[in-house]
């Protein structure tokens, strides 16, 4: 059915990644459609930052394809040339764990610097994208700000405007809370929930069982390098199959 | 009071050689320890044993001895004399001084520069990989500006000590401040000319840390 096919975002397939003698992705495979929120969850080390990180360019697959926004990445485990790998960054954002922010930028030149110069956006058309995400991320008022002048949770919906200004088409996020005390990262996941209202395609690692199971549509569970189980978001918390999954999930 | 007056007259002329050497030492050091610092990191094993090599050397002998082996190496090595080379109004003592000095300072400043390359978190590098900076942009607009706050401390150090190092430049007989004193002090059996070109030095160094202190400042507004 070429129409859903079209509308598949991200498309993974049978993705192999070993450091040194440790495999850590032992054949992962799956499939986001345009609007869906797809959590990741799972115990600590079994492989969910690699998985991001593979489909980011960060990491080189040792085999397997990945497919972004219908330009493929890499099949086989062999890349496309520099020039699409560059072409297909603009077609996804991530949000970083400790946001990652650049310290000597204004927040507003951390959000309008890859507009201005890698999407060659006038400076005027920048500034309206920002003020319009700082808006969105109720920050307006700290446009001129340092990073490190804000609380973690401000850096961190700084860093999701950051990863929005380049209007991807989808976003993943590796544990966008972990970072933050726990007062904090309400904020955060409130402007997650409204990207997921607005349909924004998302993928997010995370630890907070209940906003998984509130604002994705589905839930992977990850252990050992591999899917050990997944599902639509309430079914698989409330009801897993896999004795990993349970025995995971027994812990929250 | 005559003789002081010359004095004053020997080390302002002097003077403008010390400034100089210090001047020229910066424009070319600072560069070439970047490039040596690269080098340093190299991946290729070679390449970077040989710049480790290099700045161990030049760290680890005497910069008067460089500078002797600079001025006096091609000629009594490979016989070649330099010694009537004239580039402007700079004769090859000065220039053997400026080559000597480049070479030294660029070796303590690739290492400064090193550490703070080193210092910088791969997250900086890779948040600006997946917005889409190339190589070149991720070096000159997020890591290089990072990198020159954090080293600006030790490479202010450096700049003060060289301020100093430019006496050494007498060992060549460069006309330079100290070379200036010396030959005055000894004219006069005085050690007056040596005290005022202490002060001259000192106030060189006044007026350097001056201009970094601010440079610094105007650094900190982000931490
Ligand atoms: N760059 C690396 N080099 C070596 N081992 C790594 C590297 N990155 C991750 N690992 C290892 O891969 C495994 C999976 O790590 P990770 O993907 O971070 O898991 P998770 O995000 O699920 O906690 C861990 O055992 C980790 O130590
Ligand atoms: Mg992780």
């Amino acid at each position: 059915m070429p129409d859903t096919e079209k509308d598949i975002v991200l498309e993974i397939t049978d993705v192999h990644k070993s450091f040194g003698d440790l495999e850590v992705l032992k054949g992962i495979s799956a499939k986001v459609g345009r609007g869906e929120v797809v959590a990741v969850i799972g115990p600590s080390g079994g492989g969910k930052s690699t998985l991001l990180r593979c489909a980011t360019t960060l990491e080189r697959v040792d085999s397997g394809r990945i497919v972004i926004g219908g330009d493929v990445l890499c099949e086989n485990g062999s890349y496309c040339d520099k020039k699409l790998e560059k072409e297909i960054r603009s077609k996804f954002g991530l949000v970083f764990q400790n946001f990652n922010l650049f310290p000597h930028f204004s927040v507003k030149r951390n959000i309008t610097e890859a507009l201005i110069h890698v999407h060659k956006k006038s400076r005027e058309e920048a500034d309206d994208i920002c003020k319009h995400l700082l808006e969105k991320m109720d920050l307006v008022e700290k446009a001129d700000a340092y990073p490190c002048n804000l609380s973690g949770g401000q850096q961190q919906r700084v860093s999701i405007a950051r990863a929005l200004a380049t209007n991807p088409e989808i976003i993943f996020f590796d544990e966008p809370t972990s970072a933050l005390d726990p007062e904090l990262t309400k904020g955060v996941l409130t402007v997650i929930k409204e990207l997921a209202k607005e349909k924004m395609t998302m993928v997010i690692v995370t630890h907070e069982m209940s906003f998984a199971r509130d604002v994705a549509d589905r839930i992977v569970f990850m252990d050992g390098g591999v899917i050990v189980e997944e599902g639509s978001a309430y079914d698989l918390v409330t009801n897993p199959r896999q004795e990993r999954t349970k025995a995971f999930l027994a812990g929250y | 009071m005559q003789a002081l007056q010359s004095t004053l007259i020997q080390l302002v002329q002097g003077l403008k050689f010390t400034i100089g050497i210090f001047f020229f030492t910066l424009i070319f050091s600072i560069p070439l320890g970047l490039l040596v610092s690269k080098g340093r990191m190299s991946k290729i094993r070679i390449v970077s044993v040989i710049f480790q090599l290099y700045i161990s050397i030049l760290r680890g002998t005497p910069l008067m001895l460089q500078l002797l082996l600079v001025y006096f190496g091609p000629y009594y090595i490979f016989g070649v004399n330099l010694g009537s080379i004239q580039i402007g109004p700079f004769n090859y003592r000065f220039i053997a001084t400026i080559i000597a000095f480049t070479l030294n300072y660029a070796a303590y400043f690739a290492e400064i520069f090193r550490g703070g390359i080193q210092s910088m978190s791969k997250g900086q590098y890779e948040a600006a990989t997946v917005l889409g900076f190339s190589r070149m942009q991720t070096y000159f607009k997020i890591i290089l500006p990072q990198v020159v706050k954090r080293v600006l401390p030790s490479v202010s150090n450096e700049i003060i000590t060289l301020v100093k190092d430019t006496s050494l430049a007498q060992v060549l007989s460069v006309t330079e401040m100290f070379t200036k004193a010396s030959a005055a002090a000894s004219a006069q059996v005085s050690v007056i000319p040596f005290i005022v070109a202490g002060a001259f030095y000192y106030a060189m160094n006044l007026i350097v840390e001056t201009i970094l202190n601010r440079v610094e400042k105007s650094m900190s507004y982000y931490s």
